[in-house]
């Protein structure tokens, strides 16, 4: 028990040492200000539309948008700090004064990823603070299904940090692992695709579209599938405290946990024989 | 006396992209580090100073080779890495932290917590000057104050062993002397202290022993009363003119220093000091001063490092 705590004694410290630095960058800080200032925006679009409607036209709007500052912004904020938190370290030198002190890199790593994990879930928390507060004024209902959403955004975030955080453990700067996290989110959204290539390669009896039905096959088995994680059309047009529709949380939670736990273990197989 | 730091045959070959591209960084080095001695690691930019060291820290490991710490080979292990101290040169530090932050983040990361790590802050705060400024933020620092807190952070856990990395580089003469007391303070304390630095004047007036690195080899090695044996008599001289001083020259008398009439006279191993006071007299030149002068430290780096590369050659 006391090796497992002094173990994460370690990360904890840097986690926090990575929060504290992380929340000052001003990129961050201009994602987070333009995210809050669309999401706030949206509510006062909406008040100019006619409040008589009876299809509640202001409402879809507010939700419209804030679901997709949320998925814009909060991507952006995740990748962009997945990408810089050890290549900033490796620039500025910072990382020869930690990792000559008794600090093994599973634990320097475990520290930066737990710390970016933090700005992400602070930043999250703002912003569905924000639609949260938005939808709860405008309706007078709790809405629980925004809850259930934010909490299943951090998962597919989770999963896009998790890997960006990887490819920025190979590089020297971070700009290759920004365009990398990217691509893994916009992947990730575009799996549902291989389905249905794997459904018309099935149909044919040609040799070509057989082994692209594989291929497709084992890339769907592979790759995470961050649609699973999304409630944005039952969101948009359902009503906020609806209960979940074929969703099963726990499994999801567990889907994004094994997904990010593959992408660490990839940053850390990087890292660990890495010349700094 | 035992070691503090060992390496046989530590190589380092930074492979390129295509063959023939390899950058040989480090061959075959061989040192020893003896406990509590202040040692000066010297070469110019390139030479592998910098390899050398983290190879020592474990930044990056080596082609082939060994290296102890202590005696023991487990270099990256956390019991070794508690002896270590280090400084990297040019590193950063946080501006949003105040001094007595940075201290507690690295204490803590040494396993330091609670009343020991408090004491160990303000024990070494005492010892880099810096109890007055604690709690003021990083960025209201000058360089010679952010140099003295990456000081502190490599002493934090008061190690047994400080690796340190252009220390004084880039400071003014005043702060460049207090890290140096500093430095001797340590020494005195049984520290051992390995420093990598071109301020050679700094490197003199602290090393028990120097290591001359170029291109990758060691060249020469041993204490600076060893190494500087070159010893010269100097005479300081008014009333030269052109004429002399191609006439002394000629004579193997090196002339320093010459404003207007006056010149400093560097006498050569081919003349005596009789022979060079009566020559000076014969001239009709005042003589001010007659003093023996030893080889300094950049000299001898000039010189070694000027005859590797005519070797290279």
């Amino acid at each position: 028990m006391n090796a497992i705590s002094s173990f994460f004694r370690g990360p904890y410290y840097i986690a926090l040492y990575t929060y504290r630095e992380g929340i000052r960058r001003k990129m961050l800080i201009g994602f987070l200000v333009l995210s809050l200032l669309v999401i706030f925006g949206s509510s006062f679009i909406s008040s100019f539309l006619d409040p008589s409607a009876e299809t509640d036209i202001d409402l879809k709007l507010i939700k419209d948008i804030c679901v997709a500052a949320i998925s814009i912004f909060g991507v952006l904020i995740t990748v962009y700090i997945s990408a810089s938190v050890v290549p900033n370290e490796i620039e500025n030198k910072v990382i020869y004064t930690v990792l000559s002190k008794p600090v093994g890199r599973m634990q320097y790593l475990l520290g930066k990823f737990m710390g970016a994990q933090l700005i992400i879930i602070v930043n999250l928390l703002l912003m569905g603070g924000l639609f949260f507060m938005a939808l709860y004024l405008r309706q007078g209902i709790m809405p629980t299904l925004l809850l259930w959403s934010i909490l299943l955004t951090y998962f597919e975030f989770l999963i896009v940090s998790a890997f960006t955080f990887a490819i920025s453990c190979a590089a020297t700067t971070s700009l290759v692992p920004i365009m990398g996290g990217l691509f893994v989110y916009i992947t990730g959204n575009l799996t549902e695709y291989l389905k249905d290539v794997e459904n018309r390669a099935s149909q044919t009896t040609e040799w070509l579209d057989m082994i692209i039905g594989k291929v497709a096959t084992g890339l769907y088995a592979v790759l995470p599938n961050l649609q699973n994680f999304s409630l944005k059309t039952q969101i948009v047009n359902g009503q906020p405290n609806d209960p979940l529709l074929d969703v099963f949380i726990p499994s999801l939670l567990l889907y994004g946990s094994i997904y990010g736990l593959a992408g660490f273990l990839c940053a850390y197989v990087i890292f660990w024989r890495k010349e700094v | 006396m035992s070691t503090a730091i060992s390496t046989q045959n530590l190589t380092k070959i930074y492979e390129g992209a295509l063959r023939g591209q390899d950058v040989h960084a480090l061959n075959e080095l061989s040192l020893d580090v003896e406990e509590g001695e202040i040692f000066g690691y010297l070469g110019p930019n390139g030479s592998g100073k910098t390899t050398t060291i983290k190879m020592l820290l474990g930044l990056i490991f080596p082609t082939q080779g060994t290296i102890k710490i202590f005696g023991n080979s487990a270099i990256s292990s956390a019991a070794v890495k508690k002896n270590i101290g280090y400084l990297p040169e040019g590193a950063y530090y946080p501006d949003f932290l105040r001094g007595e932050e940075i201290l507690s983040y690295y204490g803590k990361l040494y396993g330091l917590r609670g009343s020991d790590l408090k004491k160990r802050i303000d024990a070494t705060m005492d010892m880099v000057g810096m109890q007055h400024a604690r709690k003021r933020l990083l960025r209201g620092y000058s360089k010679g104050m952010r140099q003295r807190i990456g000081l502190a952070q490599a002493l934090i856990s008061d190690p047994k062993l400080l690796i340190l990395d252009e220390p004084t580089t880039g400071l003014d003469p005043i702060a460049r002397k207090e890290i140096r007391d500093i430095l001797l303070r340590l020494r005195e304390e049984g520290k051992t202290l390995l420093i990598s630095s071109h301020e050679l004047l700094e490197v003199e007036l602290m090393s028990n022993r120097v290591g001359i690195l170029y291109n990758g080899t060691l060249q020469t090695i041993g204490s600076v009363d060893e190494l500087l044996v070159k010893r010269e008599m100097t005479v300081s001289v008014d009333g030269i003119d052109d004429g002399i001083a191609s006439e002394l020259s000629s004579r193997g008398i090196t002339v320093e220093d010459r404003t207007g009439g006056r010149a400093t006279l560097r006498i050569g191993s081919t003349l005596s000091i009789y022979d060079a006071i009566e020559l000076c007299k014969s001239k009709s030149l005042e003589l001010n001063s007659v003093a023996p002068r030893r080889e300094t430290l950049e000299e001898l780096f000039v010189r070694v490092i000027g005859a590797a590369e005519a070797d290279r050659r």
